[in-house]
């Protein structure tokens, strides 16, 4: 299914900003909330993994339902999760469309990787000492 | 040991009421701070000494090492990008522009990712705001647009608007009005006293909308408008025009949707608009605590706020051309230092890509996302924490940030001073 999505700050996002290598930040920022019919129309339950695909790339995430967002419309905390399938084209306002994205969600059989594993998988090299 | 009157260094609030309880070098309790600051004065896990990344492998350096080979990396590239400056004090700041001009690099903050646009906005049209404490003792109506203070500046709404007392009015909490317009209804949608919901994409058309009916034009207006009625949007108007002073707040779903700085423009036309009614001020609802004393800096040091390019020996500046994302995304600078901020968790990933292949020397007292990208990391000490230095509060008023504890990290200043003092040398060779 297609929706819209958009990413945005949480208290919990903010609280473990400055941690993060935590295993709390990775999953708040790899949580995809969304409206609970649109769950039900995917067949999901809170927690369970989807595959979120952007215009430059997918990345697996965990649904949770929430009763903030739309039907059509999915809500991901700023972080490297949304980041990772972001476009970087900023329409000459040096400002990427963070907001005003278009993804395919689905359900996936795979978990979603830690923080350092994205960045690995793009040429980084994990520091967790 | 307390400290009391300490400065939280977390959102641009910069709330300068903490205490802060002290114990062996510690930080044991903090009081009066939000969530988000409370536990950014409790912060652990900081990296012990510098690194260096060799092969695949991570090495401890010795400080004087890291900072040389952050000086030589930058002076050997053609087009470094110095990137980040939100999350440090002024007078770091300040080094790092110098260090811009003298290598000819660009020098860029984490506006361009946040409030730029806001900044494009007020660079056409002008900025009618004033300081939070006109706000708290005058403002009887404030409108939080693309705003959600709950979650990302817990303490606005009672020290300043919804729970703060007003000098100039008798019952605040009854007499100040709170609107917040939004996509989702957030938490702070739910203690306003009315909540307007755009459909996602629609906020220049609400604000022109709310135009029209401000100038007496209501009857042009269809049934609804991005999803909002027109009954919602008269009342609305009509409560603003009522109102003895009143106040929006916006934050980034104004700057970060399509129309990104043409939203910001309608939105400060409105209160033009507003203002020959009544009083009505707009101010962005700034992130990082020293964001804004980063244009400041900027603007006082080279004319120009955020995004600024020294290649031609002088300022020169072009959001979009000579801005960060779009610098990497082109993949054109070949080195980078990031100062305070954290690019790796918050650019989009072809802009990592660039960063994996280029040198890249980082100042942050955490190991983050970036880190996985860094040749370099140099931990510093946190500003607020144990390095004390001038931020500037998301109303541009100047706050001395106070150390509550000392330790034997070096400050952002004392880490590029010594760097920009090798790259001086160097040059004059």
């Amino acid at each position: 299914m297609t929706f819209l999505m958009i990413t945005g700050r949480t208290v919990n996002q903010g609280v473990t900003v400055e941690n993060k290598t935590s295993p709390e930040y990775a999953a708040e920022t790899s949580t995809c909330f969304m409206h609970e019919f649109d769950m039900m129309e995917l067949g999901l339950d809170d927690g369970d993994a989807v595959r979120v695909t952007g215009p430059c790339g997918e990345v697996v995430m965990r649904a949770a339902a929430s009763p903030e967002v739309e039907m059509g419309t999915v809500f991901v905390p700023y972080g490297p999760y949304a980041n990772h399938i972001v476009a970087a084209g900023t329409r000459s306002t040096g400002m990427p469309d963070f907001k005003s994205h278009e993804v395919e969600i689905e359900p996936a059989d795979e978990e979603p990787k830690l923080v350092h594993e994205l960045m690995e998988d793009l040429g980084g090299l994990a520091y967790d000492r | 040991m307390i400290v009391k009157d300490a400065v939280c260094p977390f959102c641009g609030c910069l709330c300068d009421d903490i205490e802060v309880e002290v114990e062996e070098g510690r930080v044991v309790a903090v009081t009066n701070a939000c969530e988000l600051g409370t536990t950014k004065f409790m912060g652990e896990k900081r990296m012990k000494n510098p690194i260096l990344r060799v092969g695949d492998e991570w090495k401890d350096i010795t400080y004087d090492e890291a900072v040389k080979y952050a000086a030589d990396m930058l002076l050997a590239a053609e087009r470094p990008l110095l990137y980040g400056w939100s999350g440090t004090h002024g007078e770091a700041q300040c080094v790092g522009v110098h260090m811009a001009e003298l290598i000819h690099g660009v020098i860029d903050n984490t506006s361009s990712v946040c409030h730029g646009p806001s900044i494009l906005a007020i660079q056409e049209v002008g900025h009618p705001g004033c300081t939070l404490g006109v706000v708290k003792n005058r403002a009887d109506l404030v409108i939080y647009w693309g705003s959600n203070p709950i979650d990302a500046h817990p303490r606005h709404l009672s020290r300043y608007t919804r729970y703060a007392e007003g000098f100039f009015l008798e019952n605040a909490f009854r007499d100040r009005k709170v609107i917040v317009v939004d996509v989702r209804k957030t938490e702070s949608a739910n203690i306003a006293d009315e909540f307007i919901k755009i459909r996602p994409g629609g906020d220049y058309a609400v604000l022109s909308a709310l135009r029209a009916i401000v100038q007496g034009k209501a009857d042009t207006i269809p049934r609804t408008v991005a999803g909002v009625t027109r009954e919602q949007l008269v009342r609305v108007a009509n409560l603003c025009k009522s109102a003895k002073f009143g106040a929006v707040y916006f934050g980034l779903g104004l700057t970060m949707t399509q129309g990104k700085y043409k939203n910001i423009r309608n939105a400060i036309e409105l209160v033009s608009e507003l203002s020959r009614h009544t009083k009505f001020t707009i101010s962005a609802m700034r992130g990082h605590y020293n964001v804004y004393g980063s244009n400041e800096v900027n603007t006082w040091m080279t004319g120009y706020p955020f995004g600024i390019d020294f290649s031609r020996g002088i300022a020169f500046y072009n959001p979009g051309e000579t801005t960060a994302v779009d610098i990497l995304a082109r993949k054109e600078c070949d080195a980078a230092l990031i100062v305070g901020s954290d690019p790796a968790a918050h650019f989009p990933r072809k802009c990592l890509e660039h960063l994996a292949e280029i040198p890249v020397v980082q100042l942050d007292p955490y190991p983050n996302a970036t880190t996985a990208f860094c040749n370099v990391q140099i931990p510093v000490a946190v500003t607020g924490i144990d390095a004390e230095g001038t931020a500037y509060r998301m109303d541009g008023v100047p706050i001395r940030t106070r150390r509550v504890l000392s330790s034997d990290y070096l400050s952002d200043e004392e880490v590029l001073a010594r760097m920009y003092a090798l790259m001086q040398e160097a040059r004059e060779r």
